[in-house]
């Protein structure tokens, strides 16, 4: 199978790190061989029919800082787009960086990708969450297969896991940690007493939280999650618009301490009903499901027949995120044999 | 001993929630099937049940540590705990107006208040004792009182 990676941040690399070391398992399981025949950044891309040495491209990007200057086979100042016509490929893996205004430049990519027939696994969750819809008829119209279950909680299974595991059962409900920063600060908060300026300050040093958090502690990050879960488990239709979402920003030590005193951690907790679709902080019981600490992210499926099932993983990664877009390109690889 | 309990309205759900019942020895007189008083995805089903006074505390222990829910007993209906955290700035007085406020629900009563200060923030932990029926209506009051005063509202799952 030939895929082209667009995007080759920290994801993008960690799909290359995974491919390279999984490949002989996935050839002898699944006699699948995967070849990424582009890798593209925002300075260029570097091209190779015959596919191009993964440790070599994450390589090349860490020393030079793009895979432009892969050699032999480097292009600078070449897009994505371009890219997508350059080279013959089966599946592109569009891991650029979320846009929750435009986007872009995921939709356009992946909107070229499917009309030109090809099969497409993202972890970006702009597109997504402003443009569901459109996306997923995109796909059906073009007959290709469209998947993204490493765009919501990394390496946990939530979206594979209801819509193939659970076919039998209407789900009713997911409650949920979505978003592993903002679980981290609050963890932090309730294990030490310290403030959210404090902690956020520290998680950013640790690397688990961004230089503009933004998008994390506001809730926005959770948001995006909640209406790809909405969307893609529960059938509604949505955008981001729809959610009701505050963030972390506000909570005070005090807070964190009074919870505790009656058994209690405030969480930042993502609700996706057939009627509800918000994102807060709440006060959820330390002996619950819901306390899962540091960068974990969970989520709980209530369901007709099943019961409650509670899913728990790391949420992101650049690895374990990997994992989840080679879940992705296997499958669509089984269905592609079938 | 007249228990109303709340179940999912799934299959299999009255019999799991008979067994605690059973499993201490009380005994089990009437089952009433309130389909008609369905709310969402619950049922209330009223189960009468005999037994000395250490059996039967006996079976409401087991039958909440098994997370099911009990709604009413002998005709009163069970008050539950609800916490809510808010924070922001409040002076006494806006404090007290939300008191009142809750206080006015009906099946509702706040039960207990702690407050700390710091330089430029209150947090106020507010404890309710609220009727099942009036838990709906004190989460979107509680929601309401923070829009209104621009307070950060943080309620139970």
């Amino acid at each position: 199978m030939k895929i082209s990676i667009i995007g080759f941040g920290a994801v993008g690399q960690g799909v290359a790190k995974a491919i390279s070391s999984t490949q002989q398992r996935i050839k002898k399981k699944y006699n699948l061989k995967i070849d990424i025949v582009a890798a593209a950044d925002s300075k260029g891309a570097a091209i190779r029919e015959d596919g191009l040495d993964p440790q070599k491209l994450i390589e090349v990007k860490s020393e030079k800082g793009s895979v432009a200057y892969y050699p032999d086979h480097g292009h600078e100042n070449i897009d994505g787009l371009q890219v997508l016509d350059e080279v013959e490929y089966d599946c592109l893996v569009e891991v650029t960086p979320t846009n929750i205004i435009t986007g872009e430049p995921g939709k356009s990519l992946i909107t070229k990708a499917m009309k030109d027939g090809k099969d497409v696994v993202t972890s970006n969750k702009g597109h997504l969450s402003l443009f569901y819809k459109e996306l997923i008829d995109l796909a059906r119209e073009n007959n290709v297969n469209f998947k993204f279950e490493a765009s919501v909680g990394g390496a946990m299974p939530i979206i594979n896991f209801a819509q193939e595991t659970l076919p039998s059962s209407r789900i009713e409900s997911i409650i949920g940690i979505l978003n592993g920063t903002t679980n981290f600060i609050l963890s932090r908060m309730t294990a030490e007493g310290s403030s959210y300026e404090q902690t956020l300050k520290e998680a950013q040093e640790l690397g688990i939280a961004e230089t503009d958090p933004t998008q994390d502690v506001e809730g926005l990050d959770a948001a995006c999650k909640s209406v790809i879960l909405a969307n893609a488990i529960l059938g509604r239709e949505c955008t981001l618009d729809d959610v009701e979402v505050t963030g972390i920003t506000r909570i005070t030590p005090e807070a964190i301490e009074l919870a505790k005193e009656d058994g209690y951690h405030i969480k930042l907790i993502a609700e996706i009903s057939h009627d509800i679709l918000r994102v807060g902080p709440r006060l959820v019981k330390e002996t619950s499901p819901y306390a899962v600490d540091g960068t974990l992210n969970m989520a709980t499926l209530r369901t007709d027949l099943a019961g409650e099932i509670t899913v728990i993983g790391k949420g992101a990664g650049s690895l374990e995120t990997a994992s989840a877009i080679l879940t992705d390109i296997i499958n669509i690889w089984k269905s592609r044999q079938s | 001993m007249s228990l109303v309990l709340e179940l999912q309205d799934v299959p299999g759900q009255l019999v799991a929630a008979l067994e605690p019942i059973a499993s201490v020895g009380a005994n089990i007189v009437t089952i009433i099937h309130e389909r008609d008083a369905k709310t969402g995805a619950f049922v209330p089903v009223q189960v009468t049940i005999e037994g000395d006074e250490k059996t039967l505390d006996l079976a409401i222990k087991k039958l909440t540590e098994k997370g099911i829910r009990i709604i009413e007993k002998d005709g009163i209906p069970l008050k539950e705990k609800v916490n809510a955290i808010l924070v922001g700035k409040i002076s006494e007085e806006e404090l007290k107006g939300i008191v009142d406020n809750i206080n006015t629900l009906e099946g509702v009563k706040v039960a207990d208040l702690s407050l700390k200060m710091s330089t430029t923030t209150s947090t106020i932990k507010i404890t309710m004792e609220a009727e099942h029926k009036s838990l709906k209506l004190l989460e979107d009051e509680i929601h309401k009182i923070g829009a209104k005063e621009g307070l950060l509202v943080i309620t139970e799952t």
